[in-house]
């Protein structure tokens, strides 16, 4: 990213609108992995990949096309694949998957029992 | 804002609300008997009200007023800045929540930088993280004791009976209210406040924008009116019509990933009672900043294709869209909700930088210097009112400085704590010395750029200028990740022997 923001043209604003929508995805993957597996994260991962990366990608290939384009939600379409590509397509997808999955991956009835027990050995501080 | 007529409505919401936020203080004050309950709430609060509390704080009264008018400026290329809160609530409590809450259950965490000394075992890091929360802190609270004056002079008209004087006032009377509960109740008072505050954001953007979609004849209708109109044109709704690519996308990419890094959100994490209660808080957070941001999306619709219809004539200051908008097109009962809430939305935001702006110097900075604070509840509430009194002080004198200051204050945040924070724990080979070296080019490249860039007090400093709309926050938060996974990868490919080894249990669950 710091060296797409020296270049200018086409393929550089490509790599950049790449590299900006592939980043959260990655950052999650990191924090979400237990011994390099995504388990039933994986999914919805993807999915918040390919919409994040196909709603930049059409956006910029759909710059200064407004008048020509069609259409859809009351919107041209670059503005309405922003509004509801960008903002809204993965306000229910991600948290629903956050909320769904908690129980049996983000934090499991042995990992709060793990962390119960050790809090006790700690001095019984917090939850 | 200039001043405008005193609207009975608008002065009635406002002195209840004042009232209302007072009266939490008051009662929070009887709930305050230590430093954990000053500065984390007890550890006491469930999901709900800390999932509002997280909302209102991250929301300044920049959504209510500075959004719709950017959006007049450069059209749908602003939503760049606010459309990331369609996956960042999920985003921050996958990276962060998760291991932020189970620390501050095993030790005593009240701040971020609490969680740099345990995660990398350095002071030198943890004080490094202690000042970046300073300058953002004095910045951005600068800003809310400036805008929060700039409001109270609007809606009680004082500059026709004070003259010169009205804004000083206004600022001290704003800061009072704040200080007061601030001071009494802490966090406790904090929060509280913070879920009425959200309720009323939430209520007052959802109607705001019902009157928008019925004043401009549905979104369709805007659109139209406006892609046709010579004053705006087709590039209004192109999203990257009206600004480069490299500046709508680093907006993007700043307001995502640099959320990581602002001490005034991840704070919220240290107060949930049980760490079950982060299941649903994506979904509260989503679904209520999603709809505080329909005021954005709305007035900033409404207000362009009103002009183009010749409904409203053109706007000389583009910050004029909101109240232009709410006092021409809404029922004075729904005008004076929404200019509490914009009140609502500004001391949310500046509570809580007191709070972690007050721990920072009672606990982090003497932490730092190998040392502790005998009575941190007394000396947390003494801090509270020396850093509303320099910020207002500050404010009052440099007002064009704090302005600059309060714009930079999130890139500062973001480049100085989100690498530390975001993949320090997450990834057990990070050290004290990469954390250190990202958080220092964080907070020099970020000030460093915005001020050269900005400044223009100091003639003889030179002027730096990025390529066209490249971001300084943008280039320093994707410096601060490249030194820290640069200086990470030439250390041993081991986890650090030195790990705490509560940090070692969180970051295996």
């Amino acid at each position: 990213m710091l060296v797409c923001s020296w270049f200018s043209g086409l393929v550089a604003e490509l790599c950049f609108v790449l590299l900006v929508m592939a980043f959260p995805a990655a950052l999650i993957a990191l924090a979400v992995a237990r011994n390099g597996k995504l388990g039933p994260l994986w999914l919805p991962l993807a999915a918040l990949t390919l919409i994040l990366e196909a709603c930049g990608v059409a956006i910029l290939m759909l710059r200064g096309q407004i008048l020509e384009a069609p259409w859809f939600g009351g919107f041209p379409v670059a503005a309405a694949i922003q509004i509801y590509g960008l903002w809204l397509g993965p306000l229910l997808l991600v948290a629903l998957a956050y909320g769904l999955t908690f129980d049996r991956w983000e934090l499991r009835e042995e990992d709060l029992r793990r962390f119960n027990a050790r809090r006790d050995r700690n001095g019984g501080r917090g939850q | 804002m200039t001043a405008s007529p005193v609207n009975p409505s608008i002065v009635a919401s406002a002195v209840v609300y004042l009232a209302l936020v007072t009266a939490v203080g008051i009662w929070a004050a009887g709930r305050t008997k230590s430093a954990k309950d000053f500065f984390i709430a007890g550890q006491k609060i469930g999901w709900v009200v800390t999932a509002f509390a997280t909302m209102s704080a991250a929301f300044s009264g920049f959504v209510f007023m500075g959004g719709p008018g950017l959006m007049y400026r450069v059209g749908v290329a602003s939503l760049f800045i606010c459309i990331p809160v369609g996956f960042t609530s999920g985003f921050l409590c996958w990276v962060v929540g998760k291991r932020l809450r189970l620390l501050a259950g095993l030790r005593e965490i009240y701040t971020v930088p609490d969680v740099i000394l345990i995660r990398y075992g350095s002071r030198r890091a943890s004080g490094l993280a202690a000042v970046a929360v300073i300058i953002g802190t004095i910045g951005y609270l600068g800003a809310q004791i400036q805008a929060l004056g700039i409001l109270i002079e609007m809606v009680f008209g004082t500059r026709a009976v004070l003259g010169q004087w009205s804004l000083p006032a206004a600022m001290i009377l704003g800061c009072a209210v704040v200080v007061f509960y601030a001071t009494a109740g802490g966090m406790v008072a904090g929060v509280y406040t913070d879920l009425f505050q959200g309720i009323l954001m939430v209520a007052a953007a959802v109607a705001v924008f019902f009157y928008c979609f019925q004043s401009g004849g549905g979104l369709e209708a805007m659109s139209r009116s406006i892609v046709g109109s010579e004053a705006f044109g087709p590039s209004h709704l192109d999203p990257f019509g009206t600004l480069p690519v490299m500046t709508a996308m680093g907006f993007f990419f700043v307001f995502a990933v640099g959320l990581l890094g602002q001490p005034h959100m991840l704070h919220k994490f240290f107060m949930l009672s049980d760490p079950r209660d982060l299941k649903w808080m994506p979904l509260v957070i989503g679904l209520t900043q999603s709809a505080c941001i329909l005021i954005w999306l709305g007035i900033g619709l409404a207000v362009p294709a009103l002009v183009a219809h010749g409904r409203m004539i053109a706007l000389v200051n583009p910050d004029q869209a909101a109240p232009q908008f709410l006092l021409s097109f809404t029922p004075p009962i729904l005008a004076g909700m929404v200019f509490a809430g914009v009140l609502a939305a500004i001391m949310s935001t500046a509570d809580s930088f007191l709070n972690i702006g007050s721990a920072a110097i009672v606990r982090d900075l003497p932490k730092a210097f190998g040392r502790r604070v005998p009575n941190e509840l007394l000396w947390g509430r003494v801090a509270v009112v020396g850093i509303a009194g320099f910020a207002a002080v500050f404010a009052f004198v440099y007002q064009d400085l704090i302005a600059l200051v309060g714009t930079f204050a999130f890139g500062t945040f973001a480049a100085a704590l989100a690498p530390a924070v975001a993949i320090g724990l997450n990834w057990r080979r990070v050290t004290a010395a990469a954390a250190t070296a990202s958080m220092a080019t964080g907070m020099v490249v970020n000030l460093g750029l915005e001020f050269l860039s900005k400044q223009t007090f100091l003639d003889w400093l030179p002027s730096v200028s990025l390529k066209a709309g490249v971001l300084p926050a943008a280039v320093s938060l994707s410096a601060s990740f490249t030194v820290l996974l640069f200086l990470t990868w030439l250390s041993p490919s081991r986890p650090q022997p030195d790990l705490d080894s509560d940090v070692d249990f969180v970051m295996d669950l």
